[in-house]
């Protein structure tokens, strides 16, 4: 009888350990998941780079070598002294093969080029492009798949080339970190404001009736909607405002800013609340019973008290806006931009993720590099808002 | 500061000015408050109208999308996209709410679980890294479950189909979308949980273990079942959640034109799967109609809201609560 108990006993505990496992394998494999496809990636150049490369055809304007041009002391790859370039085999950030440039001299004569694209300009090569082909007139042409060490010999064996095929190597996230860090401080602009004096209504001034009641439930509503349907809220009401405004044409940052503040607005309101409620009922008596009326009150003892508790309320905010995506594509759009104007639509770092991974094909390794990024703002803010608490606790332990 | 301004209010001899000034920053913030509160009221209005005028208008002389047939039919276009307003979101409805429902299957015993493993079972260094753990999927945005979903789990889906005698289409299944939503809904359900079996009154505790119980039958047969209340609101959050979720759920559907899709290997399709396809064009019949779709995920969340509520009340009293 104790044995049967004893084995049922086992079980019960067996199972709830089996279910935080579970928990925890899933994480698990999330963190080792972006970590190492994502980790490769990153880089300075992935933060400052373009996403879109840019195509270049270049035309050298001599057909003579260069006499100049001197092996530099480290390169990567293999050098050419006849063009004084050297090249090495890469990969580009979707994970294809590519052919890049380590060294160019600067007496090279792909240093300066006519731009077979656009004869009235010139076209460079620099370091890190990408060169995926270079035709010649007296031999075939050197292509990305015969590897940087053939195309460096055939450059060596020519002596006439016809043109020189090369690109920047693109698939870089500094537009959506603009963009990003742009519609952070947009919409903290708009939502911080009105939270804390919504959270000062209900937390000082609200009188106890159905309607402070209603109006409670109403924020506490604007929890449950799905941000796809903020999405529509945005299309229907924000970006025709922005538009009316003569500030915009379609997707924009200011429509996706007041968007997102909307979404913010109940959790920005709960935190501010609740630590305006934290604070000790007599600081407030105090402040009173010295004769400083209630908005002196509010603004010299209550609002610098709460400060800790509208630090958290940042933070989460900051967090809900780096994780937003489906609001976000349909205020901001879904294409990926370089170059950033808070009147036109661009994208966050989430809806990168969204973009490259709705691409054909998908773009995995970078979309995990991006995923990492947020990951890794997402932990520090999440000990930014636990330092915050501690604060918090420390400082009224005690207080009436 | 309530209790006082009330208070204040009556007392006379109060300098005029400092009243006004008081009176005015009371009178901003109401309005303020006033203006967050308006929100969920906008939001239903306009995006109830949008969402009303493909049935109510001709749609440009495509006439106008059959609302009945919106309900219930079983594909999502018939005929050619801008040319058909033959639409039809029935299945989509009854695919969300079977990925939902599947994905509680499994997010509701772990959750579960796991909140009364971190509340009242693991020792307290182990139980406190599993807390820190749940907080840290808490906060992981959902398109980095999608990601992990299309770049883990879907491939897994895939290979493994043809173990079950099945085969799928590159992996994006229904299984692929329930497996994503239930890992989605886990923080959730156990931090809810956890909040609610903490407040369980010890007392309960105690004298089921005055009566001989074992510790883990009373956690089991004593705690789970006062904090089931509590519970179940957790399993309602999470619900919603899992219905409205778009982004993560698009990358791992594989986006069926038709449905209803039950079986666990076939692609399928989300009401909010669905909004987010195509959307290369902002103007147009095919983009209007997700504002329909949307207006379609509000009723489908409140009644599933209502629903589970009832279901709540009911099983709340069931035993005597």
């Amino acid at each position: 009888m104790a044995n049967k108990r004893k084995v049922k006993d086992f079980l019960m505990r067996l199972v709830t350990y089996l279910g935080a496992a579970f928990s925890l394998f899933f994480l698990t494999v999330t963190l080792i998941y972006i970590v190492s496809n994502g980790a490769g990636l990153i880089n300075l150049g992935l933060f400052t780079g373009d996403y879109h490369a840019r195509y270049y055809g270049g035309r050298t304007e001599s057909e003579s070598s260069c006499i100049e041009c001197s092996e530099p002391e480290t390169y990567k790859g293999f050098y050419s002294p006849k063009y004084g370039i050297a090249l090495y085999d890469d990969y580009d950030r979707a994970g294809n093969v590519v052919i890049r440039v380590s060294y160019v001299d600067a007496h090279s004569p792909f240093s300066l080029m006519q731009d077979t694209n656009n004869p009235s300009q010139t076209a460079s090569l620099s370091i890190d492009d990408v060169v995926t082909r270079i035709a010649y007139y007296d031999q075939p042409s050197a292509l990305t798949r015969n590897g940087a060490e053939m195309m460096i010999l055939s450059l060596e064996s020519s002596e006439d080339i016809r043109e020189i095929t090369f690109a920047t190597l693109g698939g870089g996230i500094r537009g959506s970190l603009i963009t990003t860090l742009y519609l952070i401080g947009l919409s903290l602009m708009f939502a911080i404001p009105t939270g804390i004096l919504t959270a000062i209504y209900f937390a000082e001034f609200a009188p106890v009736n159905r309607l402070t009641n209603l109006m409670r439930s109403f924020i506490e509503t604007l929890t449950g909607v799905p941000s796809i349907i903020y999405g529509l809220l945005g299309i229907t009401v924000f970006i025709p405002i922005t538009v009316r405004l003569n500030l915009s044409e379609g997707p924009n940052l200011f429509a996706g800013a007041m968007t997102m503040a909307v979404i913010l607005l109940p959790v920005v309101i709960r935190t501010t609340e609740e630590s305006l409620k934290s604070i000790p009922k007599s600081y407030r008596h105090a402040s009173l019973a010295l004769g400083a009326n209630y908005t002196q009150t509010v603004r010299k003892v209550v609002l610098p008290n709460a400060l800790p508790g509208i630090m958290t309320a940042t933070f989460l905010a900051i967090g809900r806006i780096i994780g937003e995506s489906a609001a976000l594509i349909f205020v901001l759009g879904t294409a990926v931009k370089d170059r950033v104007r808070v009147t036109e639509s661009s994208t966050t770092l989430s809806v990168h993720i969204w973009s490259v991974m709705t691409d054909e094909p998908a773009n995995i390794e970078l979309a995990s590099s991006i995923a990492l990024i947020i990951l890794v703002i997402v932990l520090i803010l999440n000990i930014g808002v636990k330092y915050m608490s501690y604060v918090i606790n420390k400082k009224f332990r005690g207080v009436v | 500061m309530l209790d006082t301004w009330k208070k204040t209010k009556t007392i006379k001899e109060k300098p005029r000015m400092l009243r006004i000034e008081d009176k005015v920053l009371y009178h901003v913030l109401l309005s303020i408050a006033f203006i967050s509160a308006s929100f969920v009221i906008w939001i239903a209005i306009f995006i109830s109208i949008r969402g009303m005028m493909p049935f109510l208008t001709d749609n440009g002389g495509l006439g106008r999308v059959a609302l009945w047939q919106f309900l219930t039919d079983t594909v999502w276009l018939r005929g050619q996209t801008f040319v058909s307003t033959a639409y039809g979101a029935g299945f989509l409805v009854l695919n969300t709410l079977y990925v939902v429902f599947l994905s509680l299957l499994i997010s509701f015993p772990v959750g579960v679980f796991t909140a009364l493993f971190i509340a009242k079972i693991a020792p307290r260094k182990l139980a406190y890294i599993m807390r820190t753990a749940v907080e840290m999927m808490a906060s992981i945005p959902s398109i980095v479950y999608g990601l992990v979903g299309a770049g883990v789990i879907v491939p897994m889906i895939y290979s493994s189909a043809r173990v079950f005698g099945t085969h799928s289409s590159g992996g994006n299944s229904t299984l692929a979308v329930v497996i994503v939503l239930a890992f989605m809904s886990i923080p959730t359900m156990t931090a809810v949980s956890e909040v609610s079996i903490r407040s369980v009154d010890k007392n309960l505790e105690q004298a089921s273990l005055a009566l001989g119980a074992s510790n883990i039958q009373t956690q089991f047969k004593v705690v789970l079942i006062a904090a089931k209340s509590g519970i179940f609101a957790g399993a309602i959050l999470a619900v919603g959640r899992a219905l409205g979720e778009a982004t993560a759920v698009s990358l791992v559907a594989g986006n069926s034109r038709s449905g209803p899709n039950f079986g666990l290997f076939d692609i399928t399709s989300t009401i909010t799967s669905t909004m987010l396809q195509g959307l290369k064009e902002t103007s147009g019949i095919d983009y209007d109609i997700r504002f329909s779709l949307g207006v379609l995920l509000m009723i489908v969340i409140v009644v599933t809201n209502i629903v589970l509520n009832v279901v709540k009340r009911k099983v709340g009293k069931l035993n005597g609560e």
